[in-house]
């Protein structure tokens, strides 16, 4: 019985090794095998610092399959069968059972158990390493598409067997675009890794004047310097330039530490540790002979410190007239740490040229800001410029008419969906909207109050004050979006310093727009004849049939609408809120009155220096919008010292109308 | 005679309009002057800028005795060093009584702090009783300025040019909108003021000049056209021709 | 007849103008009754916080009659008084949160092993102080707050000299009417964003806090202290009134009135206008920073939210309320309007259901003061104080017939025909 049970199990054993032979059998000495082999130990450790040079080798074998074992791998389906010692990929079926595949020929070798085999799991590191190896593989890949995005993965995390791998197919490569980058990301590559410093230089030089950003990242890291000292400057070609102490680039407590870590000096202590070692030395009522009480002072401190060192109690340490004595016996200085001085120096030849060029394109980006901050003033103050500077009216809700032409915008919006479809409909029904309102405005209060401008802007303040309290009652305290139709997302981009939005360029174009609209309707139709008339003698204007009410609530109206325009553009460039009034009405006034009451040349002009001003001011000092928008006001009520009557002045008896 | 008030080749444009065209004109320490001309001649304008309200773009404008530029001085030096103007509308300080009104006119210290400390003596209260007399308002001290008739205000004015006790009182149309009685009231103060002081009437009554009895300049396009007694004036051609002709 | 506008001679100023009289009459009235009834004093009818409000309100009172005189009086609407008030706050809060602080600070380091130098102390307090804005020493400015004779010197000095720098600029170049309001309105703006910055040295937008505890007087409780500053309000309130009323009357008061009412006139006169101006300017700037001393110490906190351009427009608000061109319609102004807004937006006032709609007078209170506000400049340019004429206008003949003059409030033609 048991003899039989034996060849029955010996057949059954034989048959399965034949039927496994008959799927496929492994080929052990295909080439991809053998180097996997050859690295096999680490590969299976698949430890982050020793993989490198397995990666390495896979990658440069110039072996087809080296591809598909890169991708199984980091796709966690590389096995090894810790029997045989072999790897090959493999899917899983079930929880216990995988199908396996050879690596030389891409045929499966069977079904499984997994006890025998186990799963190489790289971590996160190792898969970053094997995909930078794959890139070179996605180089020559027939699909554009994927070279393209090869060669994003070497840009953004490159090393240096990118290099040859770049330098290998940038011949062969026939798309020009393509082409191109790849040449361009050599010569990058040159930059970080060529070991010839003549290669390295003529690739350095070979980028002068260009204004990329990876250009700049490239290069600065060639030019990084190391804080150095000794006893007079050496002759060194890298030495960049020399440091004082205590000046804004070295501090005296950076120098003095250096000295320290060099051992030239001995510590200083801080006035802390100072306490600290006292406290630790009190004996009694007494620290190093003198009274714990009398310890007030700095200099008591310090003798009883002095005395401790005496006594042997504490380590010595340096006064400050030591330390600037010590000081004073070395030269500080930068050299550079990074690459060869003859590098570093082209590097930093070629960098400072792009700075040069940098600041130039910033200067126009910054115009550019300006431009169009000054078109958002010209568009909050033309309302003004003509409420104000024609009628002579002072409308302090002007703001709350801004204001309410954004709210306008954003109801609007509530209701049709469609972006580019409110929008056009929000302008007309901004202007219809406030056009009312300061129409109510104009008949219920301003005309009662016609030369009595104190008395006006009061009364105009309470309104203000109600109108934003009553938005607030409505919409809430928080900002209110205004979206703007999808074509005017994104940004003019001139190249990578110099872009400015869309929707800057619209509420440019909006700004010419309006002027060309107030000089048309001023100068040449008749409503502007007869505006001009009532506002520089009413009594003769009415005289000759104009009705002075008529007009003036026309004006007034008329103001007050393209304010409710103003609101719409600058609500979606800002936030809409129920105090983005007010926010602008002061410069709104600054513009007016800058440019000069009554002209509207004035009021560009006065916009234009408020723009270029507050912009000018946050680029000195980036950092607080607030100081610009302080130094700015202080600037212009020092400008009205200068010109009371604004740029653009009215002289002789006009002025005194 | 010495020479009062002396202004010599000024000029001044607004816009490129030639409000005054080298304008030269004297008056002396204790001179009666009508200063004639059409509508834009320039009078408002000249005197503008006498009392500094208007900088001239050229000439010179020479003062008193020691010929002190006035073009350096503000409106209100000009007017403690001697200069009063009386305006064309009558602008009294409406809110005030005749009697506050007149004591802001009375020579004093100009100083905010001197005024601070001011207190009316017996004699300055005297001295404005007297002036209220003069110009015909004694009835009239306590009550405010805003309540007087146009011609009342116009008095008041000039009574209050008399209490700055000017050296030169420069007067722009004293009698628009005056009753024939008040007219002649009104050439009396005036024709007595000039007894002491130079007085500058700008005036576009004909017959009211006449009745001043002094000699005329008239102007035109901002600069003296004719200067002499009102008949030589009146019979010389140029003068015809621009001003009285049609 | 002419002894009433004429007779001054030398009569004490009481006896001049009775007003002064009736006033510090009523306000030592109302000091004594509010004394009566408070916790700290008398009977403890009236909270300490009620107290609080009430010397807060004497304070705004204050500065309400130095914007009377300069506005009613001398016709620059000045929209920067409360940045005078503010700083008045500012200086003398250094002062209390430094020397409150430092008191601390040594009791902490008192406890330490070794005594502690002066630049510990320094140092303690500049980190207590300056922590919120992550910074630990002291900025220039505060150089004097250890002293308090220097920072109530500060009080006076700094808003004095600013408003006469400011105002010597802006009057030199003749910035005058709504020019003159938007260029203090300007100034203020530029002074609140500047103090809302971190790095302006007094703490940005926390401001300063703490103010209501006395340095040195931890034991005295706050119903005894906000008596005190109950006190020292009305006092100042009563000096203040007294000493406008002698600015405004007699010859001085003639030529601002003038100013007001035709500036280049009054330089015709040969008045230097710039320099009355500048002296009107800086004396109610100086007023408004001792009120505004005498206001935070009580409000406990300042910050620069305070300053905003709106705390001064609403000054102007309650004097045009109350009525401007007289000093207890000043007074009666702010007193009425603040006292109003503290009820309406302190949440007491019991809202309006209309059935469809709630009205919170917490919301609402806002709205219906702007629209007073053009109410009163449109129907009642006079303000409360006209209310006064009512009752004199019984005693004396009546005013019939149309306005004289080209503003309303002129003398009607009747009396002028008298």
């Amino acid at each position: 019985m048991s003899v039989f049970r034996h060849l029955f199990v010996a057949a059954l054993s034989l048959a399965a090794t034949l039927a496994a032979l008959s799927v496929s059998a492994q080929q052990v000495d295909a080439p991809i095998q053998r180097l996997l082999q050859d690295h096999g130990e680490v590969i299976a450790k698949s430890s982050r610092r020793t993989i490198g040079p397995a990666i390495d080798a896979l990658a440069a074998s110039g072996l087809d399959e080296a591809q598909t074992v890169l991708e199984r791998w980091r796709d966690k389906e590389m096995w090894l069968n810790e029997e045989t010692g072999l790897f090959v990929y493999a899917e899983e079926i079930d929880r216990r059972t995988i199908r396996t595949f050879d690596f030389a020929t891409g045929e499966a070798l069977g079904e499984f158990e997994d006890k025998a085999y186990k799963q190489l799991k790289p971590n996160s590191g190792i898969r970053g390493l094997i995909n930078a190896a794959l890139v070179r593989f996605q180089l020559t890949d027939p699909n554009p598409a994927a070279r393209r995005a090869a060669l994003n993965a070497i840009e953004r995390d490159a090393d240096e067997t990118h290099l040859a791998a770049l330098r290998a197919v940038v011949e062969a490569e026939d798309n020009p675009n393509i082409a191109a980058r790849m040449a361009r990301l050599e010569r990058l590559l040159t930059i970080q890794f060529d070991k010839d410093e003549a290669q390295r230089i003529a690739a350095i030089e070979s980028f002068s004047g260009d204004l990329s950003v990876e250009v700049r990242a490239a290069l600065n890291p060639l030019v990084v310097t190391k804080l150095d000292v000794d006893t007079t400057v050496p002759e060194d070609a890298d030495v960049v330039r020399t440091l004082t102490p205590g000046s804004e680039a070295l501090s005296v407590d950076a120098a003095y530490g250096l000295l320290v870590s060099r051992e030239l000096a001995v510590e200083r202590i801080s006035r802390d540790a100072q306490k600290a070692a006292l406290i630790a030395n009190i004996d009694g009522d007494r620290v190093g002979g003198i009274q714990v009480a009398s310890l007030d002072t700095e200099a008591s401190r310090d003798l009883a410190y002095a005395e401790l060192v005496r006594l042997g109690a504490v380590e010595p340490a340096a006064t400050d007239a030591e330390v600037s004595e010590v000081l004073e016996q070395f030269v500080f200085f930068e050299r550079y740490s990074a690459v060869p001085p003859e590098i570093a120096l082209a590097a930093q030849a070629v960098l400072t040229g792009i700075e040069n060029k940098v600041a130039v394109n910033q200067t126009i980006d910054l115009g550019l800001d300006a431009l169009s901050l000054a078109s958002i003033y010209f568009l909050a103050a033309i309302g003004l410029a003509i409420t104000f500077g024609v009628m002579g009216v002072i409308n302090m809700a002007h703001g709350e008419f801004i204001m309410m032409g954004a709210y306008t915008g954003y109801v609007v919006q509530l209701f049709v969906p469609d972006y580019t479809l409110s929008i056009l409909l929000a302008i007309p029904l901004a202007f219809i909207v406030t056009f009312g309102a300061g129409v109510a405005m104009e008949r219920l209060v301003i005309r009662w109050l016609y030369h009595r401008p104190l008395e006006t802007l009061l009364a105009t303040f309470g309104i203000s004050i109600a109108l934003q309290q009553l938005a607030k009652n409505i919409f809430g305290t928080q900002a209110r979006p205004l979206t703007a139709p999808g074509w005017l997302d994104g940004s003019l981009v001139f190249n990578d310093i110099v872009s400015i939005s869309y929707i800057r360029i619209a509420i440019f174009v909006l700004a010419l727009l309006f002027l060309a609209l107030f000089l048309i309707v001023m100068n040449r139709t008749r409503l502007g004849l007869e505006v001009r008339a009532v506002t520089q003698n009413p009594r003769m204007a009415a005289s000759m049939g104009i009705n002075p009410d008529r007009i003036n609530m026309l004006t007034f109206g008329f103001g007050s609408g393209i304010a409710g325009i103003a609101g719409v553009a600058i609500g979606l460039y800002a936030k809409v809120t129920s105090e983005m009034g007010s926010d602008y009405i002061v410069q709104s006034f600054m513009t007016v009155v800058v440019g000069g009451v009554g002209n509207i040349w004035g009021t560009l002009l006065g916009a234009t220096m408020v723009g270029t001003l507050q912009k000018g001011i946050e680029w000195l000092n980036p950092s607080n919008t607030l100081a610009a928008q302080t130094y700015m006001i202080l600037f212009i009520i020092l400008f009205i010292q200068f010109r009371p009557k604004g740029i653009i002045a009215l002289k002789g008896r006009a002025a005194e109308a | 005679m010495s020479t009062l008030l002396e202004v010599s080749g000024v000029s001044v444009s607004f816009d490129g309009f030639k409000a005054i065209n080298n304008l030269t004109f004297q008056i002396g320490e204790a001179e009666m002057r009508a200063v004639i001309g059409p509508n834009g001649a320039g009078k408002t304008t000249f005197m503008d800028i006498v009392t500094g309200k208007t900088r001239p773009d050229e000439g010179h404008v020479l003062w008193g005795e020691k010929s002190q530029s006035l073009l350096s001085m503000s409106e209100s030096q000009i007017a403690q060093a001697g200069v009063g103007r009386k305006f064309q509308r009558p602008t009294v300080f409406e809110d005030q009584t005749v009697a506050e009104n007149l004591m802001l006119a009375l020579k004093k210290k100009r100083g905010p702090l001197a005024v601070l400390g001011f207190r009316a003596s017996g004699a300055d209260q005297k001295r404005v009783v007297e002036l209220a007399e003069e110009i015909g308002l004694s009835a009239a001290l306590d009550r405010k300025s805003g309540e007087l008739s146009h011609g009342q205000k116009q008095w008041l004015e000039i009574g209050m040019l008399l209490a700055q006790e000017p050296k030169l009182l420069l007067v722009d149309e004293p009698a628009a909108g005056m009753t024939p009685a008040e007219r002649e009231h009104t050439t009396e103060i005036l024709v007595e003021a000039a007894k002491t002081r130079a007085v500058v009437v700008v005036e576009h009554d004909m017959e009211f000049v006449r009745r001043l009895n002094c000699k005329v300049t008239v102007l035109h396009e901002g600069s003296v056209l004719a200067e002499g007694s009102i008949d030589h004036v009146t019979s010389d051609e140029a003068v015809i021709e621009v001003y009285l002709g049609r | 007849m002419t002894d009433t506008t004429l007779a001054p001679a030398r009569q004490p100023i009481v006896k001049r103008y009775p007003v002064v009289l009736v006033f510090l009459g009523c306000l030592a009235l109302f000091t004594l009754g509010i004394t009566v009834l408070s916790e700290g004093f008398g009977i403890g009818v009236i909270s300490t916080s009620f107290i609080k409000t009430l010397g807060k309100t004497l304070c705004l009172c204050l500065v309400a009659l130095a914007m009377d005189l300069v506005w009613g009086y001398c016709g620059i609407l000045s929209l920067g008084h409360m940045a005078f008030f503010g700083i008045g706050g500012y200086a003398i809060g250094m002062w209390l949160m430094y020397a409150r602080t430092e008191i601390i600070v040594v009791q902490s380091l008192a406890a330490a092993p070794l005594p502690p130098t002066a630049q510990e102390i320094s140092d303690g307090i500049a980190t207590q102080i300056f922590g919120v804005v992550g910074a630990s020493e002291f900025p220039p400015i505060w150089a004097f707050a250890h002293s308090l004779p220097l920072q109530l010197a500060a009080v006076v000095l700094v808003p004095g000299l600013l408003a006469l720098v400011f105002g010597w600029l802006a009057f030199r170049s003749r910035v005058t009417g709504v020019y003159l309001s938007i260029l203090t309105q300007a100034m203020t703006l530029a002074l609140a964003l500047y103090l809302f910055q971190n790095d302006s040295g007094l703490r940005g937008n926390n401001g300063l806090s703490g103010l209501q505890n006395l340095p040195g007087l931890g034991h005295v409780p706050q119903s005894t202290v906000s008596i005190w500053f109950f006190w020292a309000s009305a006092l100042a309130l009563g000096l203040g009134f007294v000493l406008c009323t002698w600015v405004v009357s007699g010859k001085f008061g003639s030529v601002i009135r003038a100013i007001r009412d035709d500036e280049s006139r009054v330089r015709f006169l040969g008045y230097p206008v710039e320099a009355y101006k500048l002296f009107v300017f800086t004396l109610t700037a100086v007023i408004a920073a001792i009120a505004g001393a005498l206001y935070y110490p009580q409000a406990g906190i300042i910050n620069p939210a305070e300053i905003a351009p709106i705390a001064s427009i609403y000054l102007a608000v309650w004097v045009a309320i109350g009525g401007r061109g007289r000093l207890y319609g000043a007074v009666i102004g702010a007193a009425f309007v603040s006292l109003l807004s503290t009820y309406f937006t302190g949440g007491q006032a019991p809202d309006i259901n209309l059935g469809f709609y709630t009205i919170q007078w917490v919301n609402w209170w806002t709205v219906l003061l702007g629209l007073s506000f053009v109410v009163v400049t449109l129907f009642a340019p006079k303000g409360l104080g006209g209310l006064f004429d009512l009752i004199a206008a019984r005693t004396s003949p009546n005013r019939h017939g149309a306005d004289l003059g080209p503003d309303v409030g002129a003398l009607r033609e009747k009396e002028a025909e008298k």
